[in-house]
């Protein structure tokens, strides 16, 4: 009996393709407690490694001693910076040009820093023998300010640079100098604040905060000694550069060398760095020629791996009367830590900082970062975000807002007057930026319809009035662009390699497949979406199709998984590999069917002889025939590489607007209602999608209202556990409303942007709008995050609010 | 992290008595809970120890206690203490003491300025100024005790002479930092601060 035939409707349901909301295929391991974590490997033999750290932040090591940690049973072995010297291990170079210590070399830079490591039989010896690792310090003058550090008598802190006047970006004028970097032009920006009716200037610190993702960092490393050959399981978001690198410091060749990404339980940034950890379990692995497993604490993630943000910035905006802005300056005071470890692109230390004219058609500007050595972990990278644009979104919607408020204008109205308009893209920046597309003004309309500004905006003035009542209310808005999916190699490249990414698929002979990318999953669900690619394009089920990632023995060579890039650049790569794929299936079918290739056409899963729809051929059917009767001429087989350069980055837009109520006695904020309305592009799974907005908008909302990395006058860290370090929950979290619109990217294959990050560097300047609108009938134009209840009790006795 | 400590403590006994226990560097010590005086290496330096338990958890903070200045007549003196443990701690404390004689009453009065690094820091920073009101208290406790033997003492043996102190008949104090003694006053005077400023308001 024949089958009901299917429509093209059905079939098309039946793959799941772009566009489905396709449940996530991880979740089904996931929510077992089947994920294989690098925790969860254990090899035989294997060994553990813990890390002696320093608890002064600026010190000179005066002695170690490690006789008595040796004496402890099931203690292996205790290496300092002396034992890595002969290896020339002691320091590394980092991602952004400079070099850091892989255990402290005569000096400590900061607290926590890397001293000394301990090899054990079980964690418990390592972690009982590290107590036992005496070391005697002499300690230095702590600079935690990075305004004091550039002060011409602020103590030297690296003493390995001193007398260096050039650093890997350029002249260092200072010793505690690290680059300054400059980008739009100067005079044009100069002129324009010249001429200007309005200047408003804002002073503003985005305080140091932590990705902290729940599983922290550490790695398993098995050194192969009688093959020379080096595996390790590690917690990275970019496994192949991690080879790479591997590769460069180890000596071992790179063909021998495997790193392997398993399960990761979230990056957000923080797993894009090579740690001191990992090449001491490396080190020591190759040493012992066991297996190496090192596995790190919440305290020690939070302290010592790299944090983001730290960025003291003034802001400045000329502007017309009306309310046009003429010009933007911005000069940002960046606090790198001890050592530049940021994760930029090479031509970029400050990142893609310079995205930070926004959504606003603005014709003049220049902005100058300069990086500063504190007694601080090293770090700097992209919480949740692509390069720095966390900072420059902040700087501009703060800026726009402290315009408005001079001006006694609407939010929304002077963001209506400077929005790039439709008709302008795609829209060259006064930085340089190509932006590709966006329709700013129907996407804010839409946001304010949704919540009926005109009504909020009543009810505030209303409050506002009543001095009865108990709270004070405001609304933030933010039109934030980001710019995502780094990049073109003609200006991003990580240690001279280019930003491109790859995809590796191959159809099997009964019609399922695998396709293998250069990019590694953290949480993304790149599993599902990569899959839905490859089903729309070749018209295979998504649930036949699987998807490998993070083991640099079988994935083809990518830049990994930051900065919103696996969508734009490896989602691209895929629809350009599939896109071969079906160049080559369409010649098999064409020779099946007899006909020319011009009179096929393709529906859904199958090509048709046009004309004729009893004549056709499904992808499963030419796959076989790849395999079993090639046209001749043809190889055998379908499979296709693609490795995608983008010509250039996405631009992902949204519209989010924030109602906050904080109470006048205590400065308890409540979030009454968060509306995010995102435009990423083309949408593959809208489920995805809104799942990744709820957990970027919590992490925004962490950020702003709470998160921050306080450090005391000597250096201590005053916030490295989950008792400190606000991390919310589902008490905390308040309720998001999601929304979209579809601007698709004109140059990327199937038009998506990306979008993991969006809802992270827009929200955060989103509540601290809605913070500020609440006092700003008292003249207050910003307040410095994070807004937690004590510091809003503080602003409020500041003003003089009375209940 | 620094915290600086100014304390006023009456006494009820002798000044004399008083500063012959401070100006005593093992007398001092042995007030102090969880401390002890090993070698001398200097004139006026020594080793020293302090232990703190909490719970099952035992840390040994060892370092080196110097008198800077000593002033007699005025029953005054300055020292220094340092010190680390094993697990990522160090410790530092300038400490400026006298015995001042007020309506025939001896007051111990101590300006102390302490700087803690590393674990202790980060994770008891903020109880730091709670947890050495304490200490300091359960220090004035025992140096009260003292004092007072060293009076009653020569009126119990006539035959002892009263140039060396007889320190060694007041009880002696436990020999370690009991955290969870620290942790219950703490509770105590926070739940009584509680209600003193319910019953105020």
């Amino acid at each position: 009996m024949n089958a009901p035939v299917k429509t093209p409707e059905e079939r098309k349901a039946d793959l799941q393709g772009m566009g489905d909301s396709r449940l996530r295929k991880e979740d089904a391991r996931f929510i077992q407690g089947k994920g294989q974590y690098c925790d969860d490997i254990k090899l035989p033999g294997m060994l553990h490694m813990d890390i002696v750290r320093s608890p002064v932040a600026h010190g000179r090591i005066k002695r170690i001693n490690k006789e008595e940690a040796l004496a402890i049973p099931g203690v292996h072995a205790v290496l300092t910076a002396d034992d890595l010297k002969p290896l020339n291990l002691h320091w590394m170079p980092t991602l952004a040009g400079d070099v850091a210590a892989v255990l402290a070399d005569e000096k400590v830079h900061f607290q926590m820093q890397e001293v000394a490591i301990v090899i054990a039989d079980d964690r418990y010896i390592a972690a009982d023998a590290i107590e036992a690792v005496e070391v005697e310090y002499e300690e230095l003058p702590v600079v935690i300010d990075p305004y004091a550090a550039l002060e011409p008598d602020a103590p030297v802190l690296r003493e390995d640079l001193q007398g260096k006047t050039e650093g890997a970006h350029g002249p260092r004028d200072h010793h505690n100098h690290i680059f300054t970097w400059e980008a739009g032009d100067k005079t044009a920006a100069d002129a324009a604040f010249d001429h200007a009716p309005v200047t408003v200037s804002q002073h503003m610190h985005y305080p140091r905060v932590h990705p902290c993702p729940l599983e922290t960092c550490g790695c398993v490393a098995s050194f192969d000694p009688i093959k020379g050959e080096l595996t390790t399981w590690m917690t990275s978001q970019a496994p192949h550069v991690v080879r790479t690198v591997v590769s460069m410091l180890s000596g071992v060749p790179e063909s021998k060398v495997r790193i392997i990404s398993p399960d990761i339980g979230g990056g957000f940034g923080n797993k894009v760095g090579i740690y001191p950890g990992y090449v001491c379990a490396i080190v020591a692995s190759i040493v012992l020629g066991r297996p190496v497993k090192w596995s790190e604490d919440r305290v020690e993630n939070i302290s010592s791996t790299a944090f983001a943000r730290d960025y003291h910035m003034d802001g400045h905006l000329a502007a017309t009367e009306d309310g046009k802005i003429l010009g933007l300056k911005v000069d940002v005071i960046a606090d790198h830590g001890a050592f530049d470890a940021c994760a930029d692109p090479t031509k970029f230390p400050a990142g893609l900082f310079h995205i930070c004219s926004g959504s606003y058609d603005i014709p003049a500007a220049h902005c100058s970062v300069k990086g500063v050595y504190t007694n601080k972990a090293p770090g700097g990278v992209a919480y949740r975000c692509s390069f720095r644009v966390t900072e420059a979104v902040y700087l501009i919607e703060r800026m726009v807002d402290v315009l408005a408020q001079k001006l006694n204008m609407d939010k929304a109205e002077i963001r209506r007057k400077n929005f790039i308009r439709k008709d302008q893209f795609p829209y060259n920046s006064a930085f340089g930026f190509e932006y590709d597309s966006g329709d700013y003004h129907t996407a804010l309309e839409k946001v304010l319809d949704a919540v009926d500004y005109k009504a909020l905006r009543a009810e505030q003035e209303q409050k506002r009035a009543d001095p009865n009542c108990p709270t004070l209310m405001g609304i933030g808005l933010v039109t934030f662009t980001e710019v995502v999916g780094a990049g073109p190699s003609k200006t991003c490249d990580i240690l001279g390699v280019g930003m491109f990414d790859s995809c590796e698929i191959r159809i099997h002979p009964t019609g399922s497949a695998i396709a293998r990318m250069g990019t590694i999953t953290q949480g993304q669900g790149h599993q599902t979406t990569y899959a839905q690619i490859i089903a729309s394009e070749l018209g295979i089920p998504s649930e036949v199709i699987q998807v490998e990632e993070g083991d640099t023995s079988t994935a083809p060579y990518g830049l990994g998984t930051y900065g919103s890039r696996s969508t734009p650049v490896a989602g691209a790569a895929i629809a350009m590999a599939a896109r071969k794929i079906h160049a080559k299936a369409k010649k098999i079918a064409a020779h099946l069917l007899e006909v020319s290739e011009a009179d096929l056409d393709w529906e859904v899963d199958r090509f048709k002889v046009r004309g004729n729809d009893e004549q056709f051929k499904t992808m499963a059917d030419v796959a076989f025939a790849a395999y079993q009767q090639p046209p001749e001429g043809l190889e055998p087989g379908l499979e296709a590489v693609h490795y995608y350069d983008p010509p250039n980055f996405t631009y992902p837009f949204g519209i989010y607007l924030c109602v906050v109520d904080i109470d006048k006695g205590t400065g308890e904020s409540s979030i009454r209602r968060f509306y995010a309305l995102d435009d990423c592009g083309t949408r593959i799974n809208p489920m995805i999608i809104d799942g990744q907005i709820h957990g970027g908008l919590t992490e925004g909302f962490a950020v702003a209202m709470g998160q921050q990395m306080p450090f005391d006058e000597q250096g201590n860290l005053l916030g490295n556990t989950l008792m400190d370090y606000f991390l919310p929950t589902a008490v905390e979290t308040p309720t998001w409303e999601t929304d979209y619109t579809v601007t698709p990217s004109p140059h990327h294959p199937i038009g998506a942007k990306g979008v993991a990050e969006s809802p992270h560097v827009g929200s955060i300047p989103t509540f601290t709008s809605a913070v500020v609108d609440a006092f700003a009938h008292l003249g207050v134009t910003h307040i410095d995050m994070p807004h937690t209840s004590y510091r809003i009790w503080k602003k409020l006795k500041e003003e003089g609010v009375q209940l | 992290m620094e915290v600086k400590l100014e304390k006023r403590y009456e006494l009820g006994v002798p000044a004399q008595h008083a500063w012959a226990i401070l100006s005593d560097l093992e007398s001092v010590a042995s007030c102090m809970p969880g401390a002890s005086l090993g070698e001398k290496t200097g004139d006026n330096a020594f080793k020293g120890s302090v232990k703190v338990k909490v719970g099952p958890a035992t840390a040994q903070f060892g370092g080196e206690v110097e008198i800077l200045s000593m002033d007699a007549a005025n029953h005054s003196l300055i020292l220094k203490g340092k010190g680390a443990d094993k697990g990522g701690s160090s410790a530092s404390m300038e400490l400026e003491a006298s015995i001042e004689e007020a309506d025939g009453q001896s007051v111990l009065v101590g300006l102390a300025t302490v700087v803690v690094n590393g674990k202790f820091a980060q994770f008891g920073g903020r109880m730091m100024v709670q947890v050495s009101d304490v200490i300091l208290k359960q220090f004035v406790d025992n140096f009260i005790g003292k004092a007072q033997a060293l009076g009653e003492a020569p009126a119990r043996d006539g035959e002892e002479s009263s140039d060396k102190p007889a320190v060694q008949t007041a009880s002696e104090p436990a020999n370690e930092l009991n955290g969870l003694a620290i942790f219950w006053a703490l509770i105590k005077s926070w739940l009584g601060g509680l209600f003193g400023k319910k019953s105020a308001g």
